[in-house]
């Protein structure tokens, strides 16, 4: 902890948090454009940055996103995230009843607490893994994959077997380019470009940012904020002892979502805005503008941009499609998340725990100064936004590698995506399974060249054992819950009332 | 054809390419137990067996429902998006298209122009103004900024 906090003084990681927060308030405030599509936009501006600086911004971006979703929720009952969907009831409620500052406040105040309790969870969570991380062999290795691949089992939303298909496709884009054993090229199609593979991060882009675009152009304009000046008033004594528990329980709501693989943001605030009104002594007021109705929900979504890097980070995991873009951030620096991260680099994850502190209170900070531009930003006409953003992509996918086939394929990517959302598959389990497919590939084909191609050298390995039997536990675990959801969505077909 | 009927096709077919172009990478003399074929064609395999799962419940499910006026007003809303995606796609690809001769700014300064007219914007001279404002401000961002390069186009060698 000493190490991070030096860092944060003998480094620019202060600057950049500031500056990921802004950027991320900005993002999160417009309508459609959620976290991980500011994070995306954001990836092609950190490729020539130092690794930790540019971890920091990303990491900071879906701080600031997190909250960033709750001012249209307040102010034009839009929610800039799914996240923040849960504010927009009691956020909006207060609005009409002329408290729009004082819900920005709790929203803002909450969100620091939530962030602050999700960075402690982080660090205590995460540091102990690193004592393990020096007995990793490549048949533990694979299992870690393995245990990546089995989350899509609990992201896939209504449909396993459209997750699991949207995985195995994942799986294919991991296998283009050069064999990892033989060095054969492999789906290259001749073309130099695809040598080294498809970078995960040109599949994020487009998946989540072209797909959003292409999706946005068919939907009509967002509503306009309210002209004036809109300030932010932070809670008094009374209000900071009344929004107390809420935000307790937000953070504990947080904590276990953000960990919990395909929990994320929207889940845990809905939850939390849930027990807030059933442990609240003016149960009465929910819905009708209570402070306890923005808190909740606010700190939840803010524990989570932080509890979420917990499996990303100590498992090299993604648990969300946040999380998914951050760790292509840490891929397009070299940096691969897991547990030899903290070995090779504990400065980047030092840098990282110093570099989230300073977002937190960087969010309340540019939080308070931000909002008129913010305001101003949601005012623009649609096609003014929607043209920027598209020019954005263009320009920082071709800087990645100066590369005018890496932005066709991001378009490709885009048009993926928008078919993928027409047929409702998933795109995280497609995340994982591009991120991961090299990982479990290499891995597992390195294992059986070291045992001389016998298969029992993966229950022979004791870490890998725990994470096949961990993924396993997961498997059966979102199979019942899958196979419950059916149950009750059949009975209640069956009896309407 | 319901969605899952038509994506399951689509994937199926996938499948079948992807395995017939596993099949052809050849095979090396340093190649371990699994090869550069091996998870390539399981992983086909793995597709082809979901999309078959989800054609047959696809075609159990149809017989169930059949809601005409509804499908057919659907249509004409996902036809007129998909031209509108169409678009959208066609822009960013005339853009790759002439960036490498047309330079940085003024191609940018195009897609940026279109995109908005695209949007619903108008043909004015505020519109051009932005454009070419947005594609000069990028510019500095990436180029002058973060001394990123872009495309320059043709427009050096005339000099």
């Amino acid at each position: 902890m000493i190490g991070a906090l030096t860092t944060l003084v003998t480094t620019p990681i202060g600057p950049a948090a500031f500056a990921g927060v802004a950027w991320g308030i900005l993002g999160g405030a417009l309508p459609g454009i959620s976290p991980s599509i500011t994070m995306a936009l954001l990836m092609p501006f950190t490729y020539g940055m130092d690794p930790t600086v540019a971890v920091v911004l990303l990491a900071s971006t879906y701080v600031g996103a997190e909250y960033g979703g709750s001012i249209p929720a307040i102010l034009i009952r839009t929610p800039g995230t799914n996240a923040a969907a849960a504010t927009v009831i009691d956020g909006y409620a207060m609005k009409q009843q002329g408290k729009a500052d004082e819900a920005l406040g709790i929203s803002l105040y909450s969100g620091f607490i939530g962030g602050l309790f999700g960075l402690i969870v982080l660090v205590l969570l995460t540091e102990p893994l690193s004592t393990i991380a020096l007995a990793f062999t490549p048949t533990s290795y694979f299992a870690l994959g393995v245990l990546g691949l089995s989350v899509i089992a609990s992201v896939s939303g209504e449909s396993l077997v459209k997750g699991l298909m949207a995985g195995v496709l994942g799986l294919m884009i991991a296998t283009v380019g050069t064999d990892p054993v033989t060095g054969l090229n492999r789906f290259t199609f001749d073309s130099p470009e695809l040598l080294s593979g498809i970078p995960p991060i040109l599949v994020m882009v487009g998946l989540f940012a072209i797909s959003e675009l292409f999706v946005q152009s068919g939907e009509p304009g967002w509503e306009k904020a309210p002209r004036g000046s809109v300030r932010i008033r932070f809670p008094n004594a009374a209000l900071w002892r009344r929004i107390a528990l809420p935000q307790a329980i937000g953070s504990v709501m947080g904590t276990f979502e953000g960990i919990m693989p395909g929990g994320g943001g929207t889940i845990s605030a809905f939850l939390a805005y849930n027990e807030a009104r059933r442990w609240s002594r003016h149960k009465e007021e929910f819905g009708k503008g209570s402070p306890e109705g923005i808190a909740a929900p606010e700190a939840a979504n803010n524990t989570v941009a932080c509890t979420a890097l917990v499996p990303m980070l100590s498992l090299g995991i993604p648990s969300s499609n946040s999380s998914a873009v951050l760790l292509g951030g840490f891929l397009i620096h070299g940096l691969i998340p897991g547990p030899m991260l903290f070995v090779k680099h504990p400065d980047v994850v030092s840098g990282l725990f110093a570099g989230l502190f300073a977002a937190n209170v960087a969010m309340v900070i540019v939080g308070y100064m931000i909002m008129m531009p913010c305001i101003w930003l949601v005012s623009r006409p649609k096609p003014y936004l929607m043209a920027f953003i598209y020019a954005l992509v263009v320009s920082g996918v071709y800087a990645i590698e100066t590369s005018l086939f890496h932005v066709g394929l991001v378009l490709g990517f885009g048009v993926l995506g928008y078919a993928m959302r027409r047929f409702k598959v998933p795109f995280l389990p497609m995340v994982l399974g591009v991120v991961l497919g090299f990982m479990v590939e290499s891995n597992y084909r390195r294992a059986l060249v070291l045992s001389g191609g016998n298969h029992i050298t993966f229950i022979q390995d004791p870490i890998s054992v725990g994470l096949i039997g961990l993924a396993l536990i997961f498997i059966i675990g979102s199979l019942l819950r899958h196979a419950t959801d059916l149950r009750t969505k059949k009975s209640s077909v069956d009896s309407p009332q | 054809m319901n969605r899952d009927f038509a994506l399951g096709g689509a994937t199926l077919a996938l499948a079948a390419g992807y395995y017939l172009m596993a099949a052809t990478i050849p095979q090396s003399l340093l190649a371990d137990a699994v090869g550069p074929q091996g998870l390539p064609k399981t992983y086909a395999v793995l597709l082809a067996g979901l999309s078959l799962i989800l054609v047959v419940r696809s075609l159990a499910r149809r017989r169930v429902v059949s809601t005409e006026p509804a499908v057919s007003q659907g249509r004409s809303a996902q036809r007129h998006a998909l031209w509108r995606v169409m678009g959208m796609l066609m822009i960013g690809v005339i853009y790759i298209l002439v960036v490498p001769s047309l330079g940085y700014i003024l191609s940018l300064a195009g897609l940026i122009f279109a995109t908005t007219y695209y949007q619903g914007g108008a043909v004015n001279r505020q519109v051009a103004v932005v454009a070419v404002a947005g594609a000069m401000l990028l510019w500095l961002l990436f180029v002058m900024l973060l001394g990123i390069p872009q495309p320059s186009g043709m427009w050096p060698s005339l000099l």
